[in-house]
């Protein structure tokens, strides 16, 4: 028979925040305080599988968080429990706001919708948000977010998705575009990735020129203790090559945009540019009018005084209408006369 | 001690005899009512006394095995069927007795496979009563046949302005190619919606078509709806304008009589792997006086009359739409599948499935907040063996998912290649049961329980 492991130890810890919130009794029986007491039936081995397999990354190389969950669902044997655990990582993860679930926020090749969101904090440490409407899937995405958050970069790179056999719960780890699991961690890398080489390359220039990379940003200062509906995905540092003629071409969305931040910001340079044919085929740009994705470039004495993302979320506010009728993301560049003076 | 995780319901787990689990005996055997046959019993059963599903099953080997520890339950027929073992002979004997390239052999060999590849297509128009076996082209699959409609009849008979109608709950196979085309033809694509049924209306169909109505494109069967359309009316009134019609034949070629000379089709595709045949080959019948008419599709060997540097002439339909060396075991393959189907007799497997189908939707009916798409069975509607549904708060993925995990079940969860459907009712997804004539009825019992269980193990979480 197959008994659980409990100690209370393991799901209280500080590591673990999530699990201060402690459900009513009678709907967890695996975290009722019920006057029972379980032991350990000692497996076979820690990990059956290392054994057969001369692949498998090596559990001090996980980042200390996932090696506490995976030790948990090693020790829960009982499918059925497995889940009801995994549901409850996804029931304690914190929603994501709707503006954030985007195309380049979303996961492909699950079946249910998921979304992932990364960002730094100020010691350069990834930090995960995710969502979904299926529970299984926003179970496993939230077993990935406490897992991974909060790590270096480079931590989570070496993560191999090998880790997912170790929990037992029968993921398939086939690479194909159908496999959920394997795409949320592989999205959550990349992004990983992205905010290292943003972070990396400092302040302004990136000049990598990749408009996927609109879900990353970097902001360095006092970033964490601004509330998530600041760090809009679809927003990057990085100056573009400039447009001469910026308002070539624009259409009404593009001249509303380009209107509205003359007249509250008076720039002294602004430059509006429809990337959005850069973006077809996307699923969320199709319906939509067609101008979805923009660069700004906006130079204004508004800014002074404002950190980057305090100038960000001023243009978001001043944009709010168009982004609630389709305008899907903006790369913003937003510097005052003095910055462009000295560079 | 495993406690209960809702009031008054216990959880079993069958699967797991090592845990405990309170199972009282007797409940266990209603609930688990299979009635065990042997091979031999099947074939020494008189008629009548046993179902269909219990006669034929023996017949398919991979029904009979266990998946996550629970017997496999297969309820994902539209997706694919089972494959008999007199189908895997037959492919098995062409590969080792007389496996030799087609039509362009002298000999034995040659001859055999060429006489085999042939006498399969005459199967195939002889099961939907084609007038001649030349009517029938063999394709990859229905996609492929619509494909080639499209690109072969539709470039050369669409202008601007013309009218395609089809409706909302179409395949993307019907869909795709269509636009395509349309749009290379400046042809206008029109979309029928369903009425307050949830089948395609047939009133706004009648009154969409017009002089300019060239081609309607129609689903005998929906995958996701259940629903049969009057495929012999839309004929008629297509007819009255000079518009052609092509009917997707997937769900319904492989559960009921199809004659396409009754329904009076132009154009009919359907796929052998939904029919107890292999993949990689589907059929589109078309009327011998259009296919005379239509360019070819794909070029290369086969198809062609002469090959000069600068031109090249082309052979007659089918011929003249089947290049390169096609899929000749494949095709054996479909043919045997035919062979078997006919065996048993079509009427007899759709008098079947319909029982199935209305106890199906009887016993999902009983289940909590659940909601299934298509028409309500009654004595004019009839439904095909299949159900999409949504159990309110739980997304189709996890009640798939756990079927599968803890059931053994097997039905699909997703948009069923029905995205624009999807939308229009308003959802991102749905689950789908769909079955076959080798299921039983226990088979929907096992997954009415089953999805019972894993109702209330999502609900108790919540």
């Amino acid at each position: 028979m197959a008994l659980y492991s409990f100690s209370s130890a393991r799901f209280c810890t500080s590591k673990f925040p999530i699990c201060f919130h402690i459900p009513k009794p009678s709907k967890f029986p695996f975290f009722s305080n019920r006057s029972i007491s379980f032991q350990k039936v000692p497996t076979k081995s820690p990990l059956p599988l290392q054994s057969s397999s001369t692949q498998l990354q090596p559990m001090e190389e996980f980042p200390p968080k996932l090696q506490e969950i995976i030790k948990l669902f090693q020790s829960v044997e009982e499918p059925k429990a497995k889940y009801e655990q995994l549901m409850f990582y996804g029931k304690n993860l914190n929603p994501l706001d709707t503006q954030l679930k985007n195309k380049e926020n979303k996961v492909e090749g699950c079946v249910s919708q998921v979304w992932v969101r990364a960002y730094l904090d100020e010691d350069k440490n990834v930090f995960y948000q995710a969502d979904s409407d299926s529970v299984l899937t926003k179970g496993l995405a939230a077993l990935l977010v406490n897992g991974l958050s909060g790590r270096p970069a480079k931590e989570i790179l070496r993560v191999s998705p090998d880790f997912a056999v170790l929990l037992g719960l029968q993921q398939s780890l086939t690479p194909s575009r159908n496999n959920g699991f394997l795409n949320m961690l592989k999205l959550m890398q990349r992004k990983a990735l992205e905010l290292l080489i943003e972070a990396e390359k400092g302040n302004g220039s990136s000049g990598n020129g990749q408009i996927e990379n609109d879900n990353s940003e970097k902001p360095v200062e006092n970033s964490n203790s601004d509330s998530k509906v600041d760090e809009n995905s679809g927003v990057r540092f990085g100056s573009r090559k400039s447009n001469e003629d910026s308002s070539n071409g624009l259409g009404g969305r593009g001249m509303r945009i380009k209107e509205k931040l003359e007249r509250e910001l008076s720039p002294i340079e602004l430059e509006v540019e429809d990337v959005s044919y850069q973006h077809a085929g996307h699923a969320g740009v199709r319906g939509s009018d067609g101008e979805t994705h923009f660069n700004v470039r906006i130079v204004s004495k508004e800014f002074e005084g404002k950190s980057l993302v305090k100038r960000h979320r001023l243009i978001y506010g001043l944009l709010d209408e168009e982004l609630q009728t389709g305008l899907h993301a903006l790369s913003i560049v937003a510097k005052t006369p003095s910055e462009v003076e000295a560079n | 001690m495993r406690k209960t995780m809702t009031e008054g319901v216990v959880v079993n787990l069958p699967s797991f005899p090592f845990l405990f689990h309170t199972v009282s005996p007797s409940s266990s055997n209603c609930r688990l009512g299979f009635r065990r046959f042997s091979a031999s019993l099947s074939t020494a059963v008189k008629e009548g006394s046993v179902s269909l599903g219990h006669s034929t099953r023996p017949d398919f080997p991979i029904l009979h095995q266990e998946v996550n520890g629970s017997k496999l339950v297969y309820l994902d027929n539209a997706a694919t069927s089972q494959k008999p073992t007199a189908v895997l002979r037959a492919l098995q004997n062409y590969y080792e007795a007389y496996n030799s390239n087609v039509h362009r052999g002298i000999h034995y060999l040659s001859a055999k496979a060429t006489d085999e590849y042939e006498l399969a297509r005459k199967k195939v128009a002889t099961f939907i009563n084609a007038s001649d076996s030349t009517e029938i082209v063999f394709t990859r699959n229905a996609t492929e046949a619509i494909n080639l409609v499209a690109y072969s009849w539709g470039l050369s008979n669409l202008k601007p302005g013309d009218e395609i109608i089809l409706t909302i709950a179409e395949h993307p196979s019907a869909i795709v190619p269509w636009q395509i085309v349309a749009q290379k033809t400046g042809a206008i694509l029109k979309f029928v919606n369903l009425d307050e049924n949830e089948v395609p209306d047939m009133e706004e169909l009648k009154e969409m078509i017009s002089e300019r109505t060239k081609l309607l494109v129609v689903q005998h069967v929906s995958n996701v709806l259940g629903s049969v359309l009057p495929i012999e009316d839309i004929v008629i009134w297509a007819h009255t304008v000079g518009a052609k019609v092509l009917v997707d034949a997937c769900q319904s070629v492989p559960h009921m009589v199809v004659d396409v000379q009754d329904l009076d089709a132009d154009f009919l595709v359907a796929s052998s792997h939904k029919m107890c045949g292999p993949t990689g080959i589907g059929f589109l019948f078309g009327k011998s006086n259009l296919l005379l008419t239509m360019p070819p599709f794909l070029g290369g060997g086969e198809m062609i009359s002469d090959v000069f540097l600068d031109h090249s002439t082309y052979a007659e339909p089918p011929s003249r739409f089947e290049a390169g060396t096609p899929a000749i075991g494949e095709a054996i393959g479909l043919g045997a599948a035919i062979d078997y189907l006919s065996g048993i007799g079509m009427q007899k497997i759709h008098d079947y499935e319909m029982e199935l189908a209305n106890y199906l939707y009887e016993k999902l009916c009983s289940a909590p907040n659940i909601r299934i798409y298509g028409p309500k069975p009654s004595d004019n509607i009839h439904r095909a063996a299949l159900c999409s549904f949504n159990v309110e708060n739980i997304h189709p993925t996890d009640l798939a998912t756990f079927l599968d995990q803890q059931h053994g079940v097997a039905i699909r969860s997703g948009h069923h290649c029905a995205q624009p459907l999807h939308r229009h009712l308003g959802v991102n997804a749905s689950a789908r049961a769909s079955l076959y004539f080798y299921n039983t009825k226990e088979d929907v019992v096992e997954f009415i329980r089953s999805l019972n269980d894993t109702v209330s193990f999502f609900y108790a979480f919540k």
